[in-house]
């Protein structure tokens, strides 16, 4: 059996990294299910069989290839989600095409804590012994998943892409020095593997949905509130007086090419679209048309957005110093000589006044 | 009696003087020894023409220097006179009536004269014209000095008027004999004990710009931290300054607004050393903060004519903030992304492997090439100046130069080595040193003037020799006997109106100033000059760590700004640089001005003409 | 305050990989090495809570011979001694083994805090400071942007506090208590590193390097079966076309290859 821990956002909401790792765990359980000699199961279902009986609650039930109990629970997938009081997550959860959805509540899980997680998890899973554990590599995952599977003595695969065969084993796909090489590792030692999905990996709208809601049971665990030693307080968001570009996941920025500060008003538009911070040159912001804390470059802000789109920016080096470490770079500009070319991942040469709104268009739909 | 008088007089005087010349003396001495008489030959050319000839005194401000040089000759020719009318006052022996000396007096004449106008000139010059070089109040000791200069003169003359015995004769020559006690007493505690030093000053200046001690690490040198730390030749400096503010005026950073004034420094470091603070921090004495306001353009000290070298007080004085972690968070930055990535942007190689790959470029064999291009750091990573080196291959391969580029190369060092890092820069140096010495090179070409410096001077004290070559330098050789291609198109049609930014470190340290100027009007050129140009450029505002520098931080104007305002001021359109660092100056400064200016580096400008475009 | 920081030594960022003949390792002799920037960051933390708190840092290293350099770097910088677990199968060794292997070496230092970085560049697993606290049974809080040390009251015996800025996701923080000891990974960029100056370095000669053996019955929970290398390399990918057809794929791209817009 596949387990998938759920995760919710402070409020409750459930986290859409969740339904990535279902998608995962769906396509993990194909690969188990495959062949025989692999390892999770004994089982002849052909990867891609989705037939199922209408009504029937439990994939194993009414289906010729899958009569086995034994079968159905190798490849079967539960969700578990921990959590104070998770009833509606649950429920929206069980649209999943899984064998079952878990809750386990507890008062002490009202506040993510590593401790409060771990001995919740730890227990959850002893009792329910999957050959694997999934989870989506979120800033939550980091902080206990490690600690869960040090106190269980278990491997745990972190950041992984995909999963796959190798040979007579299923290895998992990660990145490995900063993404020069991939990596196909085996997880040693006994069940259950922990593997943690790098966000953005799998595609939420390849989930596969059942046709009736998955059953929802609870489980009950032991949680020594007394012993959990971390004391959270609300999570805040950062004021938004303070324009901290360097935290900025997406940024649009401008350069000389914008010609004049009313057309920065199409950059704003833009970023909206987009959700991005807006930021500028040095010329920009010299010129007063946007304030120093939007500068980018040697002498304004370092920044490492996931993207950075240059609008009309030349890209002389010492602008380049404060984005090199954007993770993907989009430039538009007129002059396909233009620098920025040389270190854009995408290009567009052409007159920005008629791309932008384009983008701004095609983000909406 | 009036023996006896003038015995008093001059051992009263005389002891003042020797007091005070001593008490400077015992802080020369007492000081770290930094002097040295290398390059003999040079240094006394150097005296002959700037001490003797007064060249340094008269270039930057000819009338002035001239007026100057005409109280410095009268001065000279009068030790003979002043001597024997000594020899007579004070009862050894009269020569006062030979034949000779009568000649003498009368050859004296025209100096006299010449003495008074230029005394007179400079005198009104202070008074009333008041030069913002002289500094904002009126120095009254130099009232009295140029007082007592105008009276030695007048009374010089007077006694071709004054029959000898007479009262009148006695009293002239009185005045005339205690206004030179006089003098002698105030000279060792003013700017006038220039007199006695400056010469021995300008010997021992070193011939080249910017010269520091390299740091004993083993012996745990650090820099120059404390009062006690400044060398013998730096005291020396300090108690030779004239105060006549040529390399406050010529100061990049001064001229832009900036609390860096060199002048202010070498006065702070005399008052500092009288004072006998022998313990307090250089960076108090000076303000950290203005430390790190210079480029290192060298135009102080390439300015002073009584041989200061400011470079080394400034750049030591770095070495001690930077030792001790005290260097700005911007150059800390810089620091760590030279440690990392042996480069001042922390970028990767990769940009430059992929440069060298597209512009196929061989890896340097000895066997094989004439030379090694040297991409230095914008070579390797700034997309911009890589097409003025792409330009420069085109030349190279026009003229079938063959060549080759090393397959590592780390930053020189240069920008560590201005802003005081000497570990890093050394670090740097033995690397690049090693591969180079590996590779074998006769000759190095690059298109940095940084690069030209640091590998040219300063990798030389680190045991490594090389020829290296600016671009511009080497092409002007390569390409004589040429001319615009007929079918050249200029940037413009006809001859373009250019003006040339003379870089620093290719213009005042290296003396090229010649080469690009040849070459451009080679190719067709119409060269506007700017004012600051040659071997006196106004810098354009990256060196010296400045590059980083935030700009908040600031006070005054960017130096860049000041600059492109003069090259703009030209009227041409077009600006030819000849340095990367220049090129990222001056384009930033006209971006910041929304300005149509273009920029164009030498190489490129050349390419252009030699073969254009189809 | 004794804190302990613990560094890896990675090839440097820009050093293309070269694999070993199997192809389940790379082959490193002719790589240069650095300090895991990440680390680096938990480093300049750990020497600016000394300053504002008095105490000792102390470095924590586990890898072979040649990680005395980047020990060298961290004690140049102002820590004050180390402690260098040696070993050459540690170039490889995954989250679990480096994790006991420092733990071996920490346990009987007791520390009040130790710090890490947030991952290793070369890695890249972002475990190992947590599985550390695990092993010295110690809370621990992970992606922390500001540390602040809460003294105890005076003669109240108790011990003295940790309260700590953790970074979530979307732009939201978190402030979390825990006592002391504890460990910590630090988010990069939080604080301007400091550089090595040339006092640092000559005094850094001078200071201690305790050398330690990896402790036995380590066993690795992880194996490299295939490195290789990834078919999209780092090409500039233009987009032609009208505008509109341009801005469609852009974003098409953006979505679906780079994932960088929902």
């Amino acid at each position: 059996m596949i387990l998938v821990i759920a995760e919710q956002h402070s409020g409750g909401k459930l986290n859409r990294a969740t339904w990535e790792t279902i998608v995962a765990a769906q396509q993990l359980a194909s690969l188990l299910g495959g062949d025989a000699s692999l390892s999770g199961g004994d089982v002849s279902l052909s990867s891609g069989d989705v037939s199922r009986s209408s009504g029937d609650v439990s994939r194993s039930s009414g289906d010729v290839s899958r009569s086995s109990g034994d079968r159905a629970s190798a490849l079967s997938i539960t969700v578990l989600v921990p959590g104070a009081s998770v009833g509606s997550v649950a429920a929206e959860l069980a649209a999943a095409e899984v064998h079952e959805v878990v809750t386990v509540e507890s008062a002490a899980l009202e506040s993510y804590t590593p401790d409060g997680f771990t001995a919740a998890l730890q227990d959850a899973i002893t009792q329910l012994s999957p050959s694997h554990v999934l989870l989506p590599h979120t800033y939550q995952t980091r902080d206990f998943a490690p600690k869960l599977a040090a106190r269980m003595d278990r491997a745990l695969l972190t950041d992984v892409t995909a999963s796959k065969t190798a040979g007579s084993e299923i290895a998992f796909v990660r990145p490995m020095f900063q993404g020069k090489l991939t990596a196909d590792v085996v997880p040693q030692g006994p069940a259950p593997h922990f593997v943690a999905f790098q966000i953005g990996a799998y595609r939420v709208d390849q989930v596969v949905k059942g046709a009736a809601p998955a059953a929802v049971r609870a489980l009950s665990v032991t949680v020594d509130a007394s012993a959990i030693r971390e004391k959270p307080e609300a999570p805040f968001q950062q004021a938004k007086q303070a324009v901290d570009l360097s935290q900025a996941e997406r940024i649009v920025s401008v350069g000389r090419g914008i010609k004049e500060q009313a057309n920065i008003a199409l950059a704003q538009k833009l970023a909206e679209a987009l959700g991005a911070e807006i930021a500028a040159s040095r010329p920009i912001c010299d010129a007063g048309w946007l304030p120093m804390e939007r500068q980018v470059g040697s002498s304004g802000q370092t920044v490492a957005p996931k993207l950075y789109l240059a609008l009309g920016i030349s890209g002389a080096i010492q602008h380049l110093v404060g984005m090199k470490g954007s993770s993907t770079v989009v430039a538009i500009n007129k002059d396909p000589d233009a620098p920025i070319f040389e270190i854009a991942d995408y290009g567009i040469v052409g007159d920005l006044f008629e791309i932008v709104p384009a983008i701004i268009e095609a983000v909406k739909h | 009696m009036q023996t006896l008088a003038f015995w008093i007089l001059l051992l009263t005087f005389m002891g003042a003087f020797a007091a005070q010349v001593a008490r400077r003396v015992q802080l020369i001495a007492a000081a770290p020894n930094t002097f040295s008489l290398d390059r003999l030959g040079f240094r006394t050319t150097r005296f002959v023409v700037d001490v003797l000839l007064q060249r340094r005194t008269i270039k930057e401000r000819p009338v002035t220097g001239l007026m100057h040089a005409f109280v410095f000759w009268g001065f000279a020719a009068f030790g003979g006179y002043t001597l024997t009318e000594f020899l007579f006052g004070l009862g050894i022996v009269d020569l006062t009536h030979a034949g000779w000396f009568h000649a003498y007096r009368l050859a004296l004449t025209p100096f006299a004269v010449a003495v008074l106008v230029g005394i007179l000139y400079l005198l009104i010059r202070r008074a009333f014209v008041r030069p913002v070089a002289l500094g904002t109040t009126v120095s009254v000791e130099s009232i009295v000095i140029a007082l007592f200069i105008a009276t030695l003169m007048i009374t010089f003359l007077l006694t071709f008027r004054l029959d000898e015995g007479t009262m009148a004769e006695r009293v002239n020559w009185w005045v005339h004999a205690t206004v030179i006690l006089a003098f002698m007493a105030l000279i060792p505690a003013s700017k006038h004990l220039h007199l006695v030093l400056s010469p021995i000053t300008v010997f021992l200046k070193s011939p080249e710009l910017g010269n520091l001690p390299n740091l004993d690490f083993e012996k745990e040198q650090v820099g120059l931290e404390t009062v006690k730390d400044l060398g013998s030749k730096i005291v020396l400096d300090a108690f030779t300054c004239v105060e006549c503010g040529r390399c406050q005026v010529n100061c990049p950073a001064w001229g832009a607004g900036k609390a860096l004034n060199p002048k202010t420094i070498v006065l702070q470091t005399q008052a500092a050393l009288l004072a006998g603070e022998r313990d307090r921090k250089l960076g108090e004495i000076y303000s950290e903060d203005v430390l790190w306001q210079c480029t290192t353009c060298g135009a102080c000290e390439n300015q002073c004519p009584v041989g200061i070298e400011h470079l080394p007080i400034l750049i030591g004085a770095r070495r001690g903030l930077a030792s001790n972690g005290d260097a700005p968070d911007y150059l800390g930055a810089m620091y760590n992304n030279l440690e990392r990535r042996s480069n001042i942007w922390g970028l990767g190689y990769d940009q430059r492997t992929k440069f060298v790959v597209a512009s196929e470029l061989e890896t340097f064999d000895p066997a094989k090439h004439d030379v090694l291009v040297w991409l230095g750091c914008a070579g390797s990573f700034d997309a911009d100046f890589q097409k003025s080196l792409k330009s420069l291959f085109g030349i190279l391969r026009a003229y079938e130069v063959t060549f080759g580029v090393l397959s590592k190369e780390r930053c020189t060092g240069d920008p560590a080595k201005r802003t005081g890092n000497e570990y890093m820069f050394q670090e740097l140096a033995n690397g690049n040193i090693e591969d180079l010495k590996a590779a074998g090179p006769k000759k190095i070409l690059t298109s940095c003037p940084h690069c030209v410096k640091t590998i040219g001077d300063d990798y030389r004290k680190f045991g490594y020799e090389v020829e290296i070559v600016h671009s511009s330098v080497y092409v002007e050789e390569l390409t004589r006997g040429a001319g615009i291609n007929a079918a050249g198109a200029g940037i413009n049609s006809g001859p373009d109106k250019v003006t040339f930014h003379d870089p620093c470190y290719l213009g005042r340290y290296a003396g090229k100033v010649d080469e690009p100027r040849a070459l451009l009007e080679r190719f067709g050129a119409d060269i506007s000059e700017v004012e600051r140009n040659r071997e006196n450029p106004y810098c354009c505002g990256a060196g010296g760590g400045l590059l980083f520098s935030d700009k908040d931080e600031e006070p005054g104007t960017r130096i860049s700004d000041v600059r492109f305002k003069q090259l703009n001021a030209t009227g041409a359109n077009v600006v030819v640089t000849a340095c990367p660092f220049c090129s990222i100056m001056l384009k930033g400064a006209g971006a910041s001005a929304q300005s149509d200016t273009q920029f164009v580096d030498l190489m490129t400008y050349v390419n252009g003409k030699l073969q254009p475009r189809a | 305050m004794k804190i302990a920081v613990c560094i890896k030594q990675v090839p440097t960022r820009e050093w293309q990989p070269r694999l070993n003949d199997d192809k389940t390792w790379i082959r490193d002799q002719d790589a240069s090495f650095e300090m895991n920037e990440p680390d680096a960051y938990a480093l300049e933390e750990a020497l600016r809570l000394k300053e504002k708190h008095g105490g000792e840092v102390v470095v924590c290293s586990a890898g072979p011979a040649r990680v005395s350099q980047v020990i060298r770097e961290a004690l140049a910088r102002g820590a004050d001694r180390a402690i260098h677990v040696e070993d050459d199968g540690l170039a490889s060794a995954d989250a679990f083994v480096t994790s006991g292997a420092l733990a071996g070496a920490m346990q009987d230092e007791q520390f009040d805090l130790t710090l890490t970085g947030l991952q290793s560049d070369d890695q890249g697993f972002a475990q190992v400071g947590v599985i550390l606290a695990e092993r010295l049974g110690q809370p621990h809080a992970t992606i922390i942007m500001e540390v602040q040390v809460q003294a105890p009251s005076a003669g109240s015996g108790q011990a003295a506090t940790l309260r700590v800025k953790r970074e979530l996701e979307g732009g939201w923080f978190q402030w979390v208590a825990m006592p002391l000891p504890a460990v910590l990974t630090i988010q990069s960029g939080i604080n301007q590193l400091r550089y090595a100056t040339l006092k640092g370095i000559m005094a850094a000669k001078k200071k201690e390097v305790r050398k330690a053996a990896v402790p036995a019955g380590l066993a690795g929970k992880q194996k490299i079966v295939s490195l290789y290398v990834p078919e999209k390399g780092k090409k500039t990918q233009l987009i032609g076309g009208s505008p509109a057809e341009a801005a469609k794929e852009l974003v098409r791209r953006l979505r679906d290859e780079a994932r960088v817009i929902a």
